[in-house]
């Protein structure tokens, strides 16, 4: 009880334990900011890397899986799997409608062929369809006044959706939002034509280069393309990168459709033809599949592999088929974590590495309230002494400098999560006000303050006290110099998109992280404390009181 | 003499450790006091006076090998931790020179302290209680109106009498007071003599460290500690 109100008078009577309070809410809300951004920020892309690939993908690459038909049906008798489809995946070259004349540009593009169907019912891709007007009023209402979706009707959405163009009935293509230059991301993240062009009123020439079954380079083939709509999945790299095509259209670009298998090792007919072998079906790159809710993407890959199994055995045994299937060995099934972890393996070492950075943040704590505690316990080992010679234990006074830490501990760290999550929830906003140029108030404001301090200082001396007038002092010039910084502050894009996956950073508190990181603040103050506090037990009470 | 003894030291030894060279202090001191006597504990500065007293209270152990003490009919020579924390909460209360009171506390919640050890988490219980027989002493002492202020806020002779009451918060039966006046000049340390004395009338035993044989006079005995023996 005693020990209680003696830790609250220690800790109120004095300036340091604030400060300590102050240092332990810093290292808290720093470990709190960074790790929520990171963690955030891995969640977006899981999240994203889910809408774009599905759950689980089968890779076979330049060669093609035949009868995939056949597999996704296989696939999606499987009791975990929601929907699968299937993937033409390449590169090749868009001739763009820009600029005026005759040199267009030319750009490199992934190109995607999808079935659009089975494609929205693995990936929820129509959300990421750019150009579509306001599902509702209020949508509409929160959007600005020159947004130019607001003065779209639904044509557009429904020609993404199917991929092909209304009234021509044209196979479309649906761009990534950044692969044209033509769309300006404003710092709401809506976007605005730049130099009068609009995207899906235009057409772009797409070549592709086929693959012949030797594996060597065949003649391309290229074909216009209206683009009808642009999506934006956020991840910026696919953005830039990624166009999609029907997966007719790709198929016949790469010669990946259906043919006749010619026997090139037998006599030639009569008329000069290799005699006919068989079909030679269409084929696909990927196949893509999602899982049922509440399945975890592990759970459904190997439900794929049975799949597959199955497939590939059935294929096999049917003899009318010529061409058969690729060994399981030769194709690659990957849950789409498996499958980004290029991209999602450095973000997570990234966090770790804050994970780390944690300890030694902690480490911080420590050390802060053990000196403190060291001073504080110095300088009262007389108040100690007193305590023991009426008979207080030394587990007592021990308690008195453990809890002194935990209440350091408990309320910096609380005071850190709460500042954690302030920072947290208007990051975009601050990041957006860094990004801006100061307004004008802000350095008037720091020299208006500054000089005042200034004033204060030139009192001080005038009266001839020494400490005020040096912390004055150091006021007017730290204000000063902020001032300056303000003053001289040009907007910075620190968040800038093209490094970044994402255009906006992620405003998620990690609770999880916040809690761990609160409680690591109190455990590492009160091991910070139980150094000084152990000192404080041993002293002996007799040569603390001896002398005034 | 058929009383028992309320304290009795037999061949006490102390011997501080200076570096290699043994300081001896005490050299097979005894010393008792009956219930209700005041014994008045003279010798020159350095002589050991203080050491005796700390180890009357508990407050210093004697040399491992040396002699035995008695409180009140009970050995409490061999007594550790818990144990000598509870003699010193309530059998003994110290007085020292410089007063030794906590300067975050208040007056009321120093003289509180002892009750607040003893108590420990039972405190809420026992706060009532405590609290109306401290505020008691403290009224006994003309400390009534200064319940609020910190140590600092007060004169000398103010704060050796809260750390009288202090001293007393448990009840104890022996007074152990090092030089209680020896920071104060003589006005004020004849009050606080008085004051002493006044609580010797009501019974309470008391032994007292002084150098000033004027101070000693007051009380019903003195003994001399000359060369770590005590005599007279
Ligand atoms: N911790 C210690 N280490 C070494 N020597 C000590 C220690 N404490 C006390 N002494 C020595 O023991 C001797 C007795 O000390 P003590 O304080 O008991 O004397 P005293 O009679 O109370 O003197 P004073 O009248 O000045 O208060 C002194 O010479 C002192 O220097
Ligand atoms: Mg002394």
């Amino acid at each position: 009880m005693y020990a209680i109100q003696l830790a609250n008078r220690y800790l109120t009577s004095r300036i340091i334990p604030l400060i300590a309070v102050g240092a332990v809410a810093l290292c808290v809300a720093l470990v709190v900011i960074v790790v929520s951004v990171m963690s955030g920020f891995l969640d977006m892309l899981k999240s994203s890397g889910r809408t774009l690939m599905g759950d689980v993908v089968i890779n076979y690459p330049v060669r093609g899986m035949p009868w995939y038909d056949d597999l996704v049906r296989e696939i999606e008798t499987m009791p975990e799997a929601a929907a699968a489809s299937p993937l033409v995946d390449t590169y090749g070259l868009l001739r763009m409608p820009y600029p005026q004349g005759a040199d267009k540009e030319v750009v490199t593009a992934n190109v995607w062929g999808i079935e659009p169907a089975s494609f929205e019912r693995v990936t929820d891709y129509s959300t990421t369809l750019y150009w579509k007007p306001p599902a509702s009023e209020a949508d509409a209402a929160a959007m600005a006044v020159d947004d130019p979706r607001l003065q779209l009707n639904s044509q557009h959405e429904k020609n993404g959706l199917s991929l092909t163009q209304a009234g021509t009935n044209e196979p479309g293509m649906v761009m990534g939002m950044h692969v044209s230059i033509v769309n300006e991301r404003q710092r709401d993240g809506t976007y605005r034509s730049r130099y009068g062009w609009f995207m899906p009123d235009q057409q772009v020439t797409l070549t592709l280069v086929p693959i012949s079954g030797k594996g060597t380079v065949a003649e391309p083939r290229e074909r216009l393309f209206p683009v009808v709509n642009e999506f934006r999945s956020g991840v910026y790299q696919i953005d830039k990168n990624r166009v999609l095509i029907p997966l007719a259209e790709a198929q016949r670009l790469l010669r990946l459709d259906q043919g006749t298998l010619y026997d090139m090792e037998a006599p030639p007919n009569a008329d000069g033809s290799q005699p006919v072998l068989g079909v030679s079906p269409p084929r696909v790159h990927r196949i893509l599949a999602r899982a049922k809710p509440g399945i975890t993407a592990d759970a459904l890959r190997a439900a794929v592999e049975i799949a597959y199994e199955r497939f590939f055995e059935k294929e096999m045994a049917d003899g009318t088929r010529v061409v058969k299937p690729p060994r399981r060995d030769l194709i690659s099934i990957l849950t789409w974590e498996q499958h980004l972890r290029d991209l999602i393996g450095p973000v997570e070492k990234e966090r770790e590495m804050m994970r780390i950075l944690f300890s030694i943040v902690y480490l911080v704590c420590a050390g802060l309230v053990l000196s403190i505690f060291w001073a504080i316990v110095q300088e009262k080992s007389r108040d100690i002494g007193i305590l023991r010679s009426i008979g207080a234990s030394r587990t007592a006074v021990l308690w008195i400098f453990l809890q002194y830490g935990l209440v350091i501990g408990a309320v910096g760290g609380a005071i850190g999560v709460g500042l954690g999550w302030l920072v947290i929830c208007n990051i975009n906003s601050i990041h957006d006000a860094i990004g801006a140029d100061a307004p004008p108030w802000t350095w008037m404001a720091a020299f208006g303050m500054g000089s005042l301090s200034l004033v204060m200082a030139l009192r001080g001396s005038f009266r001839g006290i020494l400490l005020p007038t040096l912390l004055w002092l150091v006021t007017a010039m730290t204000l000063g110099l902020v001032g300056c910084g303000l003053l001289a502050h040009r907007g910075t894009l620190i968040w800038d998109p093209a490094v970044y996956y994402f255009s906006s950073i992620p405003s998620q508190i990690d609770w999880l992280t916040a809690g761990i990181t609160w409680i690591g603040a109190v455990v590492f103050s009160v091991l910070g404390a139980s150094v000084p506090a152990a000192k404080a037990a041993d002293i002996d009470p007799v040569r603390a009181l001896r002398y005034e | 003499m058929n009383e028992p003894l309320l304290i009795q030291a037999r061949a006490l030894h102390k011997t501080y450790r200076l570096g290699k060279v043994d300081v001896p202090v005490l050299r097979g001191a005894d010393f008792s006091m009956r219930p209700g006597e005041w014994v008045a504990i003279l010798g020159s500065s350095g002589s050991g006076k203080s050491t005796l007293l700390h180890l009357l209270g508990l407050l210093e152990e004697a040399d491992s090998t040396s002699g035995e003490m008695w409180f009140e009919g009970k050995p409490v020579s061999g007594l550790h931790g818990a144990a000598r924390n509870h003699y010193r909460n309530q059998c003994v209360g110290f007085v020292f020179q410089f007063y030794h009171l906590l300067p975050e506390l208040n007056v009321l919640e120093n003289a509180l302290l002892p009750c607040k050890i003893s108590a420990g988490l039972g405190w809420p219980a026992a706060r009532s209680a405590a609290r109306a027989r401290t505020m008691d002493l403290l009224h006994r002492f003309g400390l009534s109106d200064r319940l609020l202020h910190r140590p600092r806020e007060l004169s000398g002779g103010e704060r050796q009498r809260v750390a009288i009451a202090r001293a007393l918060a448990n009840q104890p039966r022996l007074l152990l007071a090092d030089e209680p006046t020896g920071n104060l000049d003589a006005r004020t340390g004849g009050e606080i003599l008085d004051r002493i004395a006044s609580l010797h009338r009501d019974g309470l035993s008391i032994a007292m460290v002084t150098h000033d044989p004027a101070v000693a006079a007051r009380a019903d005995r003195i003994v001399h500690l000359i060369d770590g023996v005590v005599q007279g």
